[in-house]
């Protein structure tokens, strides 16, 4: 019998959607272009080439080595693209992916990599065109929400803080509005910078949408206290850690 | 041994925390309602700032305009709003003042607030107060700023007298 990977425990919605987002089983819920991509990333203009900081590989001669044989490279690394960054920051009012969830999808559905989880922002390092990839993987499924999540390269307060009156998170930079047709449209990159044309997010999740598709526990959803599971075994990991450190010497 | 405190007076100092953050003009509307009534004595705004340029990252300087950053008219007065408005923290003179805070916050707020009544602003002056202001600060105006920031942009007197 093939092995199925189990991803994470738990009988609730939100354990659920831990395994969904590990295993990348997630749904599609909206298109963005490439162009709106490259847009909002603001690392290279749109419809330009990949800048690169080392010749193909295939141009390079590698020195004879087995692993460089098993193991092939990503596009990004076979073209010597530039390593590049997407940081993502969810809300705490029921944000679809909190850090770790996003970096465990990175990690185990994509190659060549470097997520980095923080407190309230997450950050995946990798060639450009690899980056892109993830991004984009995870703009246009349910792992992202245009009014509770965001793409924030620098400021990135806002997740822990109450919601405005529209329900769109804070943003002290502002990049992503919610305009008068009910669309949320971001008009500036990641970092701030204006862009050229308003960038289409997509409708926001309602509230009950968003409470149902939330990785996140919180005692006014899903408390984390009532998943008996996935105590257990949080319970279980840090037991067997703390005995398995403890060396009287 | 002589009192200092610059406000000798107990006025009754009220936080009002709304559930969501306040857009500029439901900000402005609850501002007038409160301000329109006798008996508050001072007030503050308090919430994440909105800046006028981008402060970190590669867009560093980059002049920006936050759409909640407006002028928002507070008695006849043009304010400009550099916060998204998350709490507000005013002094009144009694309890009935503080219903009527209380009414007006009901009224317009069209989600769930907090309302408590406690101590959010210094009723004396602090040694670095003291140092930067001198003995004769104006009491209203003990605590409403930084003393390193400069008054003009901290504080609106909306009533001259």
């Amino acid at each position: 019998m093939a092995y199925k990977p189990q991803y994470y425990p738990g009988a609730t919605s939100v354990a659920a959607n831990r395994r969904k987002h590990m295993s990348g089983d997630v749904e599609k819920l909206r298109e963005i272009s490439e162009d709106d991509l490259v847009m909002v990333l603001g690392h290279r203009p749109p419809g330009s080439d990949y800048r690169s900081t080392h010749p193909p590989l295939a141009e390079m001669g590698e020195p004879e080595c087995s692993i460089r044989q098993t193991v092939e490279p990503t596009p990004g690394a076979k073209a010597g693209d530039r390593v590049r960054y997407v940081q993502f920051v969810d809300s705490m009012y029921n944000g679809t992916s909190v850090p770790y969830f996003r970096t465990y999808n990175a990690a185990i559905n994509f190659r060549g990599v470097d997520p980095g989880t923080l407190s309230g922002r997450q950050v995946i390092e990798a060639r450009e065109r690899d980056m892109e990839e993830v991004a984009k993987f995870q703009i246009e499924t349910e792992m992202f929400d245009p009014a509770l999540s965001s793409l924030r390269g620098a400021t990135v307060h806002g997740h822990s803080l109450r919601l405005p009156e529209d329900g769109v998170m804070f943003d002290m930079l502002d990049r992503a509005r919610l305009e008068s047709d009910g669309i949320v449209k971001m008009h500036k990159d990641q970092v701030g910078r204006p862009i050229d044309k308003k960038v289409e997010l997509g409708k926001p999740m309602s509230a009950k949408e968003a409470a149902k598709r939330t990785t996140i526990y919180r005692v006014d959803n899903v408390a984390f206290r009532s998943d008996t599971e996935v105590l257990e075994w949080v319970h279980r990991v840090f037991d067997q850690r703390t005995k398995y450190g403890f060396k009287p010497e | 041994m002589p009192d200092t405190s610059s406000d000798t007076i107990e006025h009754l100092q009220l936080e009002i925390v709304p559930q969501r953050l306040l857009k500029p003009e439901t900000a402005q509307a609850l501002l007038n309602g409160i301000l329109g009534l006798e008996g508050v004595i001072r007030l503050f705004v308090h919430g994440p700032r909105l800046p006028g340029t981008v402060p970190y990252g590669p867009a560093k300087g980059t002049a920006m305009t936050h759409n909640s950053r407006r002028l928002i008219e507070i008695e006849g007065n043009m304010v400009e709003l550099v916060v998204s408005v998350g709490s507000i923290r005013l002094e009144v003179e009694d309890a009935d003042v503080k219903e009527q805070v209380h009414e007006i916050c009901e009224k317009i707020l069209p989600f769930p607030f907090e309302f408590r009544e406690g101590n959010f602003m210094l009723r004396r002056q602090t040694v670095s107060g003291y140092a930067r202001f001198g003995p004769d600060q104006n009491p209203l105006l003990v605590g409403l700023t930084d003393p390193k920031g400069k008054l003009r942009d901290q504080v609106c007197i909306l009533k001259k007298e």
